[in-house]
């Protein structure tokens, strides 16, 4: 009867898997996994742009709470298509959830031209922030935050025409 | 900058050009439909075209390429008879033109996706104008 280590023998010189497979001995101990990698700067910026949706979505929430005659929803909707864009294209990093909370929560004005000037302000600074994410992004995520700023661009158009500066 | 890349640069700058000669020829249809401040405001609006042509033709010269010519005549994307048509052209355009600059954002130059960037915004502004309401994605298919 053949012995274990004959039995072996014999199959890995028929068996190109079993010769690799003795090729690739390494050391005895295998090396440690040291936590997840670190998050790449492009997934990084994709969070701080799906944070900052979150923000102007709750903006645009107490806005319409409080000054309901203003026809502001058809902006909230496109924001919401905007945050869900946004998530859609986050690989979510290890140990790292999506954020889906509010980090910034300013009051929202005393008065209607207040609030106007407070989401006008939002959008602005949100346009902002999107361009100079650009040059870190690849090529189809720079394309989605320039439709995004260009979109919010409109925004701050139609805010305008809304109520006084 | 290798001249692959460069090559791109070109190519989405050229389709930019094309976009705006298409604009140019467009308003001056649309605004012998047009009258009063909407005629007013398409020749404005043809007037920025007009600019940003230079503009694209200059930047493309710089870069060592020959700027594509506008054509004698374009095809409308649809018949062009009165004021509502021709507001909805006027809408079309600045699609069209959107469209060209968010494919300049694609290129690896950082300069040159600033400009598209920014470029994008004063075309879907005008297209909100004419289309009389906001998108989610300007410049993206739909």
């Amino acid at each position: 009867m053949l012995s274990r280590r004959q039995l072996l023998v014999a199959s890995a010189a028929s068996s190109p898997v079993l010769l690799s497979l003795n090729a690739c001995k390494g050391p005895a101990v295998p090396a440690v996994l040291k936590g997840p990698p670190p998050v790449p700067d492009q997934t990084t910026m994709l969070l701080h742009a799906v944070t900052a949706e979150q923000n102007l979505i709750w903006l645009y929430d107490r806005a319409i709470a409080a000054y309901p005659e203003l026809a502001l929803s058809p902006l909230r909707s496109e924001h919401r298509e905007h945050l869900a864009e946004l998530r859609a294209r986050v690989v979510e990093p290890p140990g790292k959830k999506v954020p889906d909370t509010v980090t910034a929560k300013p009051a929202i004005g005393a008065t209607r031209a207040a609030a106007l000037a407070r989401l006008r302000a939002a959008e602005q600074n949100a346009v902002r922030v999107l361009l100079s994410r650009l040059g870190g992004a690849s090529p189809s995520l720079a394309q989605l935050y320039a439709s995004v700023a260009a979109s919010e661009a409109t925004h701050v158009t139609a805010l305008a025409a809304l109520g006084p500066s | 900058m290798t001249n692959r890349a460069a090559a791109s640069d070109v190519a989405a700058l050229q389709g930019a050009l094309a976009a705006e000669h298409a604009a140019v020829y467009g308003y001056g249809v649309a605004g012998a439909m047009l009258s009063g401040a909407e005629q007013a405001r398409a020749r404005g609006d043809w007037i920025a075209h007009q600019e940003a042509r230079d503009t694209l033709e200059a930047m493309l010269v710089k870069l060592g390429a020959t700027p594509v010519a506008a054509s004698p005549a374009y095809q409308l994307p649809f018949a062009v008879t009165d004021a509502k048509t021709a507001k909805a052209l006027a809408a079309a355009l600045e699609d069209g033109v959107t469209r060209a600059y968010l494919a300049v954002v694609a290129v690896q130059d950082r300069t040159l996706r600033s400009f598209g960037a920014l470029a994008m915004q004063p075309p879907a502004n005008r297209a909100a104008a004419w289309r009389g309401s906001t998108v989610a994605f300007p410049g993206m298919p739909t």
